[in-house]
């Protein structure tokens, strides 16, 4: 077991220290509110921890030195919310195409555009996987708590290495801002994820940084190897990272691009459930109305209802599964959360039994109550 | 045991450091407590109202915002009318009774001290804060003192004046 330390932490310094602890050692970014914590945290970490830290001039440029810096070997992250991850879309277009392994935190606030800067939101559910133009698939984590800031930073850098694609870590101001007791523990080596490197002996006529054959990345080599020449391109390429835009490789590419993270859903699905057992009315979340719906499931309890409650904790690829499970399961679903219903119509999406799908949101800047999710059911409830 | 504790006054009175050190002290100093701390977070600047939601709970927190306090304490006056209507019979209202004047017919048990004087007179407004979090600990007997003390040193680490001036403060507290 690694070395645990127990500590009262807020979430933006959580995911520093978890970032670390998986081994990223390079930063770029442009603080914003309410992220900003985890760009101060980054400056003050990563140099004493061998790490660079580049203040950049904007979000655009943050994520191409992001890019920049995974080529060339490094575990990298940057931290914005909503404008900034806006800036970003392009980029991170250019980091799935290239298939360059990195997390964007997003502590989601409210918008559009600089909205209310210091308000908590969760409207980028949709932008965290379609932000970015073209056919592709992504994954994305939902922390909802201070220690998930710590775990899942974790997790994050090891799907991004192990899947070459950048993670979307979904955070948002509540969680964010939030201070919690946490259990801080070293992972064994073991435990952390380093991308493949291609086999000992490899020689350039033979050097792969594409294969397109199967549903799993090929191995890479950093930007400056000395024997290997890495070659890509935001371009539809081959596998040896030469533009070729043939119908039959353009095709393929789209295929692989989606089937390496959607044949992998069981590996990368992770879902938490509160009181399900018996459970005919559920309660589906994200993030921080997470914590409100995990007390409504408490408040309902005691009035004799029979709620639970299911937290998406990857929030892509979607958990159809978990998901159909629960509509099978319940008469009544509640999806909670910060937005006008974005989860919600991936879940009705799913439902083809019947169940009554109630929406529980909140969009003026305000954590949802866990009243308020009690009276949404209520008020739809057949 | 589940206790939610609002701390509020205006912005500089510290009561965002105070909620820190409850929550290090529950933390580490305590057995099995776990705390949340959610504070204010906006344009607020010195002077007018801010708040911290500390929950201090043996078992898992869901929600981290308090609407109905099981201990209060009111620094200023705004932030005593801003809470009065959610105190409860059973909540407990620390105040500052120089600085702030309880509402007539007002829910809960109500408990003055002179914060603010009493640091003055420990050379050190700033921490009336603390000499606040000391009542608080010998009256509800939820944080040990000794863990306050070592709370204090862990949240102003490298500041040796701040931590003895808070430490003093705390102890004053107690004494009261």
């Amino acid at each position: 077991m690694g070395k645990t330390v127990k500590k009262f932490m807020e979430g933006n310094d959580a995911m520093v220290a978890g970032a670390i602890a998986a081994g990223a050692r390079f930063f770029a970014g442009y603080p914003i509110s309410p992220s900003s914590e985890v760009a101060k945290g980054a400056a003050k970490e990563l140099p004493r921890h061998g790490g660079i830290y580049i203040q950049m001039e904007d979000e655009l440029s943050s994520m191409a030195a992001l890019c920049g810096a995974s080529l060339a070997g490094k575990k990298a992250f940057t931290a914005t919310s909503g404008p900034g991850f806006s800036l970003m879309q392009e980029n991170l277009g250019l980091a799935v195409m290239s298939e360059l392994p990195c997390v964007v935190y997003d502590v989601q606030r409210s918008g559009p555009s600089t909205g209310a800067a210091t308000k908590p939101a969760q409207g980028d559910l949709m932008q965290a996987k379609y932000g970015t133009h073209g056919d592709h698939s992504i994954i994305a984590l939902a922390p909802s708590s201070v220690q998930d800031c710590y775990d899942l930073s974790i997790t994050a850098f090891n799907l991004a290495e192990k899947y070459r694609t950048p993670v979307i870590f979904l955070a948002d101001e509540v969680i964010g801002h939030l201070r919690a007791t946490v259990s801080i523990r070293e992972p064994e080596p073991g435990e952390i994820i380093n991308r493949k490197a291609p086999a000992p002996g490899t020689t350039q006529k033979d050097f792969r940084p594409y294969d397109y054959s199967g549903n799993m990345p090929a191995p890479m080599v950093g930007v400056g190897d000395r024997n290997l020449l890495m070659r890509t391109t935001g371009s539809t390429h081959d596998e040896k990272g030469e533009f070729r835009p043939t119908p039959e490789n353009i095709d393929r590419v789209t295929h692989y691009l989606m089937s390496k993270i959607e044949d992998h859903v069981d590996d990368i699905t992770i879902t938490r459930e509160y009181k399900m057992e018996d459970a005919d009315t559920v309660l589906i979340s994200f993030g921080c109305s997470v914590r409100s719906s995990m007390s409504a499931v408490d408040l309902l309890r005691k009035e004799g209802v029979k709620a639970g409650m299911l937290e998406l904790v990857t929030v892509w690829p979607m958990p159809e599964k978990q998901i159909r499970k629960a509509l099978q399961q319940a008469k009544n679903v509640v999806v909670v959360e910060l937005n006008m219903g974005q989860l919600a119509g991936e879940v009705r999406k799913y439902n083809d039994y019947g169940c009554n799908v109630i929406q529980a949101n909140r969009t003026d800047g305000v954590l949802i109550t866990p009243k308020q999710v009690v009276d949404a059911l209520k008020g739809g409830m057949k | 045991m589940k206790k939610e504790i609002v701390l509020s006054g205006v912005g500089g009175q510290g009561v965002v450091s105070v909620g820190e050190v409850m929550g290090l002290a529950a933390s580490l100093y305590e057995e099995g407590l776990n705390a949340t701390m959610s504070a204010s977070y906006g344009s607020e600047a010195r002077g007018t109202f801010t708040k911290t939601d500390v929950i201090i709970s043996d078992g898992a927190i869901g929600y981290p915002n308090i609407e109905s306090p099981d201990i209060i304490l009111c620094l200023a006056q705004v932030a005593y009318d801003r809470y009065v209507d959610a105190f409860r019979d059973d909540t407990l209202v620390f105040y500052d009774n120089e600085e702030v004047t309880p509402r007539e017919g007002a829910k809960g048990e109500h408990i003055g001290f002179p914060y603010r004087s009493e640091a003055i007179k420990l050379g050190s407004i700033q921490s009336a804060n603390f000499v606040a979090l000391g009542t608080m600990s010998k009256k509800t007997g939820l944080l040990k003192p000794e863990g306050c003390m070592k709370a204090i040193a862990d949240r102003f680490a490298g500041k040796k004046k701040v931590i003895e001036s808070n430490q003093k403060a705390l102890q004053r507290g107690l004494e009261l």
